[in-house]
């Protein structure tokens, strides 16, 4: 989904290939997101057959097709850009369910659950301050500000460890329907 | 044990690990007359010299009572505290005093300077009890906190991270063998305290042994690579952070799921 829309922001700006395309979004998300080039051209073809990217010119060099953005495809990027994100939340990490089935397992372990998790959102924390500096040091202000999301939202986890932490847990309170 | 002896104690006390153990707490019990609020419950833990270790826990779990009883201004329930070889509870009131002024740097969250004295003044009052005049190493500590232009100016009218430096300075101008910081940041604005932050983060650099109390696990995390949790008087946690070289893909992935090497 945004893979689609990265691609056409990146195309705002001027034509580009196909292993531009790549290398400017690999570059933009600073390493935080690898794309193969398989992917990149996928993109390219669907987006050409809905109108939204045209190819400029023939192919040059080593067969390398530039692709520039197409009026539909200028508009679609701004109404992309103008939406919000909303939806249902996205959970993606284990611990949600982990806790779910501590909380109804017998010995669950919950409490040591809890102090582990809790233990590597902390060097998480770490790793990502880290992250942030190297950012700013590289005068990657834009990355340092996704990271800065990331090191909050890290923040609030703990949080949520802490407050689990200090409650009294049992299996009751589980009810199946 | 007077001043001189702790620190040849101190000096002294390298284990096998060529690491000096300079703060030991044992089965360490604090109880307040009238609420248990800041009480501790059995602590022990060692903190060793060189080390920049976080203090981190929900209000009232006693973090702030762990600070004052290393610090020496105030005595355990039971247990015992040793500081660079010194147990605190042999000491008698003069010696304590001592002891706090010899040998521990304490900044608080309200910085605690008097106002009608002007940042040098405030920051030479600790060597002045020393009888230590110590005006040329105040002077080189504010020039390296950044404050030696206002060095002149009333501690009234300087903002909150001004005071807040001062405040470090007057800490460290007997050269504490240990530095405690209790919610250092609290009182000032995020840049302010990432600024006090950072000093601290030098001062370690250069080998200071920091204590601090925080409930801001960014902060924490990011200067001190140990983090001691404390929940209802007890140490829940002893968190040693590690520093690897990582890629950014180790820490953040964006969208992961769909990314392929």
């Amino acid at each position: 989904m945004s893979l689609k829309y990265g691609v056409l922001g990146l195309l705002k700006g001027e034509p580009l290939h196909g292993y531009e395309v790549k290398n400017r979004f690999e570059g933009m998300l600073g390493g935080t997101w690898d794309v193969n080039i398989g992917q990149i051209y996928t993109t390219l073809q669907r987006l050409e057959r809905d109108g939204l990217v045209r190819p400029v010119g023939s192919r040059g060099d080593r067969g390398k097709q530039l692709y520039e953005l197409s009026p539909d495809g200028e508009k679609a990027l701004d109404r992309w850009l103008a939406q919000p994100d909303s939806g249902p939340q996205q959970l993606h990490e284990d611990i949600y369910v982990k806790l779910l089935l501590a909380t109804r397992i017998a010995n669950g372990d919950l409490k040591g659950m809890l102090a582990r998790q809790k233990r590597a959102y902390l060097q998480r924390l770490r790793d990502l301050n880290r992250l942030e500096e190297g950012a700013r040091r590289d005068g990657r202000i834009d990355l340092a500000r996704l990271v800065r999301g990331a090191l909050l939202h890290t923040e609030a986890d703990l949080k949520w460890m802490d407050e689990l932490s200090s409650e009294r847990f049992g299996t009751e309170g589980t009810k199946t329907e | 044990m007077d001043g001189r002896t702790f620190f040849r104690t101190f000096r002294d006390g390298g284990d096998k690990n060529g690491m000096t153990e300079l703060v030991r707490l044992t089965d360490v019990t604090k109880v307040y007359q009238g609420g248990i609020t800041g009480a501790l419950n059995g602590v022990s833990v060692a903190v060793e010299k060189g080390e920049f270790t976080a203090i981190m826990g929900p209000s009232g779990s006693g973090k702030s009572t762990m600070l004052n009883l290393v610090a020496g201004v105030d005595r355990p329930t039971s247990g015992s505290v040793v500081v660079g070889g010194t147990e605190l509870g042999q000491l008698g009131e003069t010696g304590l005093a001592r002891f706090r002024r010899d040998h521990i740097g304490f900044v608080f969250q309200f910085f605690y300077l008097l106002p009608n004295l002007t940042a040098l003044e405030n920051v030479l009052i600790p060597a002045q009890l020393k009888g230590n005049p110590a005006s040329g190493r105040a002077r080189e500590l504010m020039e390296r906190l950044g404050i030696i232009d206002i060095a002149s100016r009333y501690a009234a009218r300087l903002s909150g991270g001004q005071q807040q430096r001062v405040a470090i300075a007057r800490a460290l101008i007997n050269k504490p063998t240990l530095l405690l910081a209790d919610e250092p940041t609290g009182a000032l604005d995020t840049r302010s305290g990432e600024q006090v932050m950072e000093l601290l983060s030098e001062l370690h650099r250069d080998g200071q042994t920091i204590l601090l109390v925080t409930h801001d696990a960014k902060l924490a995390t990011r200067h001190a690579a140990r983090v001691l949790s404390v929940i209802d008087g007890k140490i829940v946690d002893d968190a040693r952070l590690e520093s690897p070289e990582l890629a950014a893909s180790d820490v953040i992935r964006v969208r992961g799921e769909e990314a392929s090497r």
